[in-house]
């Protein structure tokens, strides 16, 4: 008796045509994965990956594409379940909290090899997700910091914080900077320039330090 | 049959595995080599004598810093400089000074430069290294 395998359908979209139909021709010669599409991103292309149904998409985002920020979240909307892979990516630590947020499953750096992209293809179809290890730090840093045990209805009460300030004050006292706080939030440092501003006029603190110790010394920070 | 000789030595990874993949398996190319590393280049040529190299051409588009020094020692080896991110490689080659042409990054653009190479040897008669002016 013969086993069929059910194969995994895999659309590459990808600017560089050699990427395109090598891989292409790499992935079809695993017993359970199918390439059922493979184009360089354009308006139309969005009906053409739909009209496939894939289940992972392989998505190298060259320059003209990394500018449409909502690419991912609009193709997921587009084909509801679909798992896309970002290749060929540099550790940005940026880009990638930024393709987190939109919704990737997977993330993989330029020095990643065909059989590892064949892997990554069978976990993320497992709904397993793809990180490098090297961002893995990156990941676990942004959710500690999303929720800093903080004594919101205290320092609400008595300052004034809003909850983003409660947030930023909690930061700044693990000596985070503000460009490193705008990329845990998805802000730019601009803006989290004007919260901080916000906060040292609210705490009455003339300096980022000042408000810690002002924060402590309320025992809305440990110690 | 005679073999076109191909040093491959591009980066990044992925992309080295698609171009073996693409050329590999074809009967009139044989690879005489597969580098990580362009530091190794000058000394593997020198040893196998590849008729082509191919290279990782920088988003830039500039051209390769091992042209240079290569086509002074090796007028006669061809180069193919092959973008990892854009849809465009270029292949250069030394006659009185080095030339470039720009080719489409897909397997039939390389294999099309690959078996060119004849071709293009009609250009190398009579003609010694003149190195660039500044």
């Amino acid at each position: 008796m013969t086993t069929v395998v059910e194969k995994i359908p895999v659309f590459l979209l990808a600017e560089n045509r050699l990427l395109r139909e090598a891989l292409a021709r790499i992935l079809n010669k695993k017993s359970d994965i199918t390439v059922v599409g493979a184009a360089p991103y354009s308006v139309a292309v969005l009906e053409q990956i739909a009209a496939v149904s894939p289940q992972v998409l392989l998505l190298d985002p060259y320059p003209a594409v990394r500018g449409e920020a909502p690419l991912v979240t609009v193709l997921r909307n587009a084909i509801p379940g679909l798992k896309i892979v970002m290749i060929g990516m540099n550790p940005d630590k940026e880009f990638f909290l930024q393709a987190v947020r939109e919704g990737i499953a997977g993330y993989m750096l330029k020095d990643a090899s065909a059989v590892e992209m064949a892997a990554a293809v069978r976990s993320v179809a497992n709904n397993q997700a793809i990180c490098p290890a090297e961002l893995c730090q990156t990941l676990f840093d942004c959710v500690a910091l999303q929720h800093p045990a903080f004594p919101t209805f205290q320092s609400k009460q008595h300052f004034g914080l809003t909850r983003r300030e409660q947030q930023l004050v909690a930061m700044i006292s693990r000596g985070f900077t503000n460009k490193e706080i705008a990329v845990s939030f998805g802000l730019s440092e601009q803006t989290v320039k004007n919260h901080v501003h916000r906060l040292l006029h609210k705490l009455g603190a003339s300096d980022r330090l000042a408000a810690v110790e002002m924060c402590r010394g309320n025992s809305f920070l440990p110690a | 049959m005679q073999t076109i000789k191909v040093l491959v030595a591009n980066r990044p990874r992925l992309m080295r595995e698609l171009v073996l993949a693409t050329i590999s398996d074809q009967p009139d190319i044989e690879v005489v080599g597969v580098l990580e590393e362009e530091a190794a280049i000058l000394e593997s040529v020198e040893r196998a004598k590849p008729d082509f190299l191919i290279v990782a051409l920088d988003p830039s588009e500039e051209r390769p810093h091992i042209c240079d020094a290569l086509l002074e020692r090796f007028p006669q080896v061809r180069i193919l400089a092959l973008a990892a991110e854009r849809n465009s490689s270029i292949f250069y080659w030394a006659t009185l000074d080095i030339h470039s042409n720009r080719i489409e990054n897909s397997e039939e653009g390389i294999l099309t430069v690959l078996r060119g190479r004849k071709a293009l040897s009609s250009l190398e008669q009579d003609t010694k290294w003149v190195p660039r002016p500044n």
